[in-house]
């Protein structure tokens, strides 16, 4: 039997006393593509936080790989990484931004790496590699930001609303991009997004959220 | 303005001639100043990150007070230094009055509130999103913060310069802790402070202009450093 990456156990979140999610269960696969719809207030981005592992519930449990983890850094945030709809990009160049995650891991052959992740997001690397934060669109933040977490292979990758400030062609990208995490690296991912057509194409099932609670589950594969 | 062209003139003779004395003023200038430099970094960029990064009980009076530091004066800190460094004074043991250590102390008090309070409001500016996206990446606590601190080295070579700006145009803790001694202790700004008190107005003009030509250098330096942490 395959064990989840992540299991949410009657998982509820609160803030000043208002429950934003509540859960019963839900269990996150090794190279499934999750899909979470909604509108705003929802409890999407409550969901990935919680997921990530950047802050506790406030009742219920969420295993991962079968065991509880903290939300102090530590192992879980090696394995688990998230892409926010407006990622912050360290003041430094797009090789030093994507190759941080590799550095901290004290990972070998840096550069191949850097390279390979900034194609897989269709960005030039002779083009953009030196390239200063300051001097990139906000599309291609969201990309250099996608290109640092691709590069570190992580078991499970966290979206939320990838695509909200790309461009067509962008969102294409960042679809392949999501689909090379699950072909090629077999990450599991969970992603949020408004855009529904976008998200079907991407998923293999989109949980529909609204009040804080899982409404409705759509298998699409 | 007579004295003030021949002043400009005579500064660039001291300098180009070798001029011993104006020489030694440099040295002891630069020495203190990169003693005092160096003390208030290393104290001062830990505290200021703690300030800035940690919540605590009287945090608020904590700002307050190192914000009402800046604005100590010079002769209030050389009077308080030369207390404790005076033969009978707590460490009057030391040995360090009149000599340019003995300035670095009081340099370094001197410095220490800019740095510790422009480094707290540096770490306090930057971006709610950094400390999360340092974790989503992987990086371990110690990782964390020693990436906050890269984030914020602009705003701390900057904090750094405006130290040094008020270090090395000080008098007061020159004067009385380090004695005006020639060859010695004499800095630049008590030479200065010498020479108009005897009437040389064109000699305290030229060393007002070499001290200039220090700051310049530093500043062209910092600049640099700023230009490297951007690549």
């Amino acid at each position: 039997m395959i064990q989840p990456l992540v299991s949410l156990k009657n998982v509820t979140q609160s803030y000043s006393g208002r429950t934003v999610l509540s859960v019963d269960a839900l269990d996150v696969m090794p190279g499934a593509i999750l899909g979470l719809a909604g509108p705003n207030g929802s409890g999407k981005s409550t969901m990935l936080r919680l997921i990530a592992f950047l802050e506790a519930p406030a009742s219920g449990e969420i295993l991962f790989r079968g065991r509880p983890a903290s939300i102090r850094p530590g192992a879980a945030h090696r394995d688990v990484t998230l892409l926010v709809q407006e990622p912050y990009l360290l003041k430094r160049t797009v090789f030093a931004n994507i190759a941080y995650g590799l550095k901290v891991r004290g990972k070998n052959d840096i550069p191949a790496k850097v390279r390979r992740a900034m194609e897989l997001v269709g960005l030039a690397p002779d083009q953009f590699a030196r390239r200063q934060w300051f001097e990139l669109s906000g599309g291609e933040c969201q990309r250099v930001a996608l290109a640092a977490r691709l590069v570190l292979k992580p078991r499970l990758l966290l979206m939320d609303e990838p695509t909200a400030s790309l461009d067509e062609k962008s969102s294409r990208l960042v679809r392949e991009a999501a689909l090379f995490a699950r072909n090629e690296l077999g990450a599991g991912l969970v992603t949020a997004s408004h855009d529904m057509s976008w998200l079907r194409d991407v998923s293999d099932c989109v949980l529909h959220m609204d009040g804080g609670r899982i409404v409705g589950r759509e298998q699409l594969s | 303005m007579d004295y003030l062209l021949q002043g400009f003139m005579q500064g660039f003779v001291l300098l180009f001639n070798g001029d011993a004395e104006t020489y030694s003023a440099i040295w002891a200038t630069v020495y203190a100043s990169s003693l005092s430099m160096a003390c208030s970094l290393l104290i001062g960029v830990p505290l200021g990150f703690l300030l800035g990064y940690t919540t605590f009980p009287g945090k608020g009076a904590v700002r307050t007070t190192v914000d009402t530091l800046l604005s100590f004066p010079t002769v209030v800190i050389g009077l308080v230094v030369y207390a404790l460094l005076t033969r009978n004074g707590p460490l009057g043991g030391t040995g360090l009055l009149f000599t340019i250590p003995g300035v670095a102390v009081g340099q370094t008090l001197l410095g220490l509130p800019i740095i510790v309070a422009l480094t707290a409001n540096a770490v306090e500016g930057l971006d709610k999103r950094l400390p999360m996206t340092l974790i989503t990446l992987g990086a371990s606590r110690r990782q964390i913060l020693w990436a906050t601190v890269t984030e914020a080295r602009f705003s701390i070579i900057l904090a750094a310069m405006a130290a040094y700006g008020r270090i090395v145009s000080e008098i007061g803790i020159s004067m009385m802790v380090g004695g005006n001694i020639k060859w010695h202790t004499r800095t630049i700004t008590t030479a200065i402070a010498l020479e108009t008190g005897k009437g040389e107005f064109a000699m305290g003009v030229a060393l007002g202009m070499v001290l200039l030509a220090v700051a310049l250098a530093v500043n062209v330096a910092a600049a640099g450093m700023k230009k490297k942490a951007v690549q």
